[in-house]
């Protein structure tokens, strides 16, 4: 009979071990799966906030959000992938492979609908209504999308949206950023994301295993991003993307008193609303995405030569009418140096070399200052150093140690010395305002859409030269002879004295037979400094560059000279 | 007060079993009305169920009187008849999980009543032959082995593994030696490797969940996590009848039928399951008490059978929602929806109420 014991002893022990079992997921570990089964059940939508805008100086939009429709689908709904391929590529300009691949991935939750092409245009719009009873599961679904009114203009000055990808998710996921996420890739849209994006709102909805929906528990309306004051104006910007035309190359304006930077254009530019066409390299191989103002590093050429002139003046290596004789060239150990005109200046002293831009004045008056002294008076002017503009990836340019350089080449800006069209106009800010250093910048204020102000900058002195007043007139009054006589007559304009610099870059271009690079940095008014501007034009001429940079100034300045200009040439026309 | 009580004892459940299954029916009803969120339609497993409990209910008043020892002659005719319907299972449902055979509108699972032929067949064998002679041992064994390869290949893990408990429990009040015990489990060892190869991916990869759920919450562990969070959110009075939210956001997939338990756990906490395990564990205990004390070795071997036939059922179901078992698919008697189940049931408590009537 023990047997029959033994059997319900069995399954007496089993019950206690179920028995216990529940009290430990019931009682012990109660609050923690009592916590799973609301996280379970509960999930949030994310839903739409508008991104902050960002306007001029003047209150003028530069960029905002609008009500656009996107192509959306329901992963679950697809009945049949390869028709609706079929469909979709004929009436957008999507690819098969990009289909597909969408289509076929499995998603986490395929109830939740993904985004297959963003701002639609009507056309497809109206397509993709037509064909809808071919197309299960696709449909158009109003969003947002961001607007630039000023386009190509402000491209590089802005940047543009993307999708968050991996690598920048791994970095910014604890700032509240998640898969999906439209975020600035360039530009102010990047440098200022955090402000710009505001936080989304949500809908907390009760849902089942699969997914579906039951019912809304809890909405949070978000907040939506702040808006952004920038020291552009967008006038200035207008004139100077105008003025540069089709020629390739970017121009910077800032105003010498602050560092306000006014405008800063690029050519080529890309559409900030649809940049898909302009990653094709093919298309577009000249890098429509370089901000060069920024990030483009060139020899400063003749630029170079205002610190050359202080340095040699300051250290007492050459005074005001010492002259040098210039013959075409100089022969130093067993090299000749060239000056770049070939027959020579004759004698001058520096108050002509500098309009003339004579090499070879400047090549002996470097000599006698010596390479280090030159590094030294560099790094006072923060060459070699990022200006520290709020835009994101500047480039700091290069300044080579003594050993890396000679006197000669590194006095007329040439050899190993790199700098970017920032620190040039850093650098003629610098002289026009008698030595203050300012930080360029142009987010100037961050205001919350209800319009409390969250963040003001304001302009930020780096340090004071002193640069000897004597030095600084001689320099000042060379600089107006550059454009009054010199090398940048062609910026020359009638009721505006202007004082600029010409410079060519010439890397190694003129040994490879390819045109150099030519940049102007000049400011205005003479007497009193507003506007500094550094134009820098790929494969051009400082001529060309001085010409622009003249232009940009007479329409700054005096736009009722263009007007008038505008008025004769329509009655030669007329005529 | 005590003597109302003992009443009750006396008058109404030690005297019936039939009464005690009836409580869990009715049990089962409630959870299952709560399962379907309440919502009734003409098709709903709910209404199906009703209408089996009727069914089961018709069969009580009619065979409630009849002598089981009749079953007796009768059972080697069920044994062929149920060796037939597995076998047509496994044609029809060639290539897919299919356990039902249907007419018309009637579906039935032919695994679910193999258990209690078998148990019928085995007791009757046995209960006139020495178990201790290897002859009469390979014969248990070969009565038990087919419906169990049969069942085996449809796929039905859960089912298969009772099929070997019942045969342990019988061959063991039939007084199988140790030294045969010893040899089945040496003969267990070596063809296990040969079951696993037999075994379906989803079944191997069911044990491997098993032992792992972490590893794929979305996955394979889905059930099994989702079934623990269902029970442990319950605490100790449960979140209200009706108001289970993961059974009512259907986290689980099989609420109504193999995580039923899950429903009970989660609505009425730990409370709840304490009566109904005891409920339970009541009924398997005037189970037990019919082995003890029936004087009919027929009957002996039948009642043992059904005994271990409910409670391996009862604690494998509870020991998969808890994840202590792997997750094998079983229902839970009385309680989950599920027709097939339910007659086999009922008619195995009107057999043990037979042999009670009969036999003590």
């Amino acid at each position: 009979m023990d047997r029959e014991i033994f059997l319900r002893k069995f399954i007496t022990i089993f019950i206690y071990v179920i028995l216990g079992r529940c009290f430990y997921l019931q009682i012990i570990r109660y609050p923690y799966y009592y916590n799973r089964s609301k996280e379970n059940c509960i999930r949030t939508i994310k839903t739409g906030i508008p991104r902050g805008i960002i306007y001029d100086r003047n209150g003028r939009i530069l960029a905002k959000d609008v009500p656009s429709t996107n192509l959306v689908f329901v992963p679950f709904d697809i009945k049949n992938i390869e028709k609706e391929i079929e469909i979709l590529v004929q009436i957008t300009n999507l690819d098969v492979s990009y289909l597909r691949r969408k289509l076929n991935k499995s998603y986490l939750n395929p109830f939740d609908r993904v985004i297959l092409k963003r701002n639609l245009t009507t056309k497809e719009v109206s397509l993709i209504e037509e064909n809808s009873y071919n197309l299960p599961g696709i449909f158009v679904q109003e969003g947002i999308k961001r607007y630039y009114p000023f386009g190509f203009k402000t491209s590089h000055l802005l940047g543009y949206l993307g999708e968050i990808n991996q690598k920048q998710l791994e970095l910014l996921k604890n700032k509240g950023y998640e898969m999906g996420d439209m975020i600035g890739q360039d530009g102010i849209e990047k440098q200022c994301d955090e402000y710009l994006k505001g936080i989304p709102g949500g809908i907390q909805v009760e849902v089942d295993a699969l997914g579906h929906q039951r019912k809304v528990i809890g909405r949070n309306e978000g907040v939506p991003g702040n808006d952004i004051k920038l020291t552009i104006d967008i006038t200035i910007q207008e004139i100077a993307f105008e003025e540069l035309g089709s020629r390739k190359g970017c121009v910077v304006i800032m105003d010498p008193r602050n560092g306000e930077v006014l405008a800063l254009v690029n050519n080529p530019a890309f559409d900030p609303e649809n940049i898909i066409p302009y990653l094709d390299e093919r298309k577009h191989p000249e890098k429509p995405f370089l901000n060069r103002v920024i990030k483009g590093q060139y020899p400063p050429g003749s630029i170079f030569k205002i610190i050359t002139e202080i340095a040699a003046l300051e250290t007492g290596a050459v005074k005001e009418f010492d002259r040098v004789e210039c013959t075409g060239e100089i022969e130093v150990g067993d090299r000749v140096f060239h000056c770049w005109k070939e027959e020579g200046q004759g004698w001058v002293d520096i108050n002509l070399a500098l309009p003339f831009s004579c090499n070879i004045f400047f090549g002996t008056i470097g000599l006698k200052v010596g390479v280090s002294q030159l590094i030294e008076y560099a790094k006072k002017f923060e060459l070699g150093k990022p200006t520290g503009i709020d835009l994101p990836g500047e480039a700091k340019g290069y300044l080579p140690s003594p050993k890396e350089t000679d006197p000669l080449n590194l006095s007329i800006g040439q050899g190993p010395i790199t700098t970017t069209p920032i620190q040039l106009v850093t650098l003629i800010s610098t002289i026009a305002n008698g030595g203050n250093i300012w930080q360029p910048f142009i987010v100037k204020k961050i205001v919350t859409s209800k319009g409390e102000t969250l963040k003001e900058f304001s302009p930020f002195l780096k340090k004071t030269l002193y640069i000897d007043s004597e030095v600084l007139d001689i320099l000042r009054k060379g600089l107006k002879n550059v454009v009054e006589f010199g090398t940048g007559t062609r910026a020359k304009i009638v009721g505006l004295e202007i004082a600029g610099k010409t410079g060519t870059a010439q890397r190694a271009a003129t040994e490879a037979g390819l045109p150099t690079h030519g940049a102007f940095a000049c400011y205005a008014p003479y007497d009193n400094p507003k506007i500094a501007i550094v134009v820098f034009l790929d494969y051009g001429s400082s001529p060309q560059a001085a010409e622009i940079a003249g232009r940009i100034l007479k329409r700054i300045f005096l736009p009722e000279k263009i007007e008038e200009e505008n008025e004769t040439d329509s009655e030669i026309l007329e005529e | 007060m005590r003597q109302i009580v003992k009443y009750l004892r006396n008058k109404i459940i030690e005297r019936n079993i039939i009464f005690l299954s009836y409580i869990l029916i009715f049990i089962g009803i409630f959870l299952l009305f709560s399962a379907s969120k309440g919502v009734i339609i003409r098709e709903g497993f709910f209404i199906k169920q009703i209408l089996w409990i009727l069914l089961a209910s018709i069969f009580v008043r009619f065979f409630r009187n009849s002598d089981f020892r009749n079953l007796e002659k009768l059972t080697y005719l069920f044994y062929v008849i149920i060796l037939i319907f597995l076998t047509i299972v496994l044609i029809k449902g060639e290539g897919k999980t299919s356990r039902w055979i249907g007419f018309g509108w009637f579906y039935f699972q032919p695994s679910e009543f193999a258990k209690l032929v078998v148990i019928l067949t085995l007791s009757s064998y046995l209960s006139k032959r020495d178990i201790r002679r290897f002859p009469v041992l390979f014969t248990s064994f070969l009565i038990v082995g087919i419906p169990f390869f049969l069942v085996l290949e449809q796929p039905n893990l859960g089912t298969a593994f009772i099929f070997i408990l019942i045969f342990l429990g019988i061959s063991y009040i039939a007084g199988i030696t140790r030294k045969q015990l010893i040899g089945l489990f040496l003969v267990a060892i070596f063809s296990s490797p040969l079951i696993w190869n037999m075994m379906k991916d989803y079944q191997k990869e069911r044990i491997l969940t098993f032992i792992n759920p972490m590893k794929d919450p979305l996955g394979r562990g889905y059930n099994l996590l989702q079934s623990k969070i269902t029970i442990g959110s319950g605490g100790f009075f449960g979140k209200g009848f009706m108001k289970g939210t993961q059974t009512k956001l259907a986290f689980l997939p099989e609420y109504h039928t193999d995580f039923i338990f899950c429903v009970l756990a989660e609505e009425f906490g730990f409370l709840g399951v304490l009566i109904f395990i005891l409920i339970y564990y009541y009924f398997l205990n005037k189970i037990f008490e019919i082995i003890y004390l029936t004087k009919d070795t027929f009957g002996k071997l039948v009642a043992t059978g059904i005994f271990v036939m409910f409670a391996s059922h009862f604690l494998i179901n509870l020991g998969m929602t808890l994840g202590i078992f792997p997750i094998v698919g079983i229902p839970l008697p009385f309680i989950s929806y599920g027709g097939s189940s339910l007659i086999v049931s009922v008619f195995s408590v009107i057999v043990l109420s037979s042999i009670e009537k009969y036999t003590i």
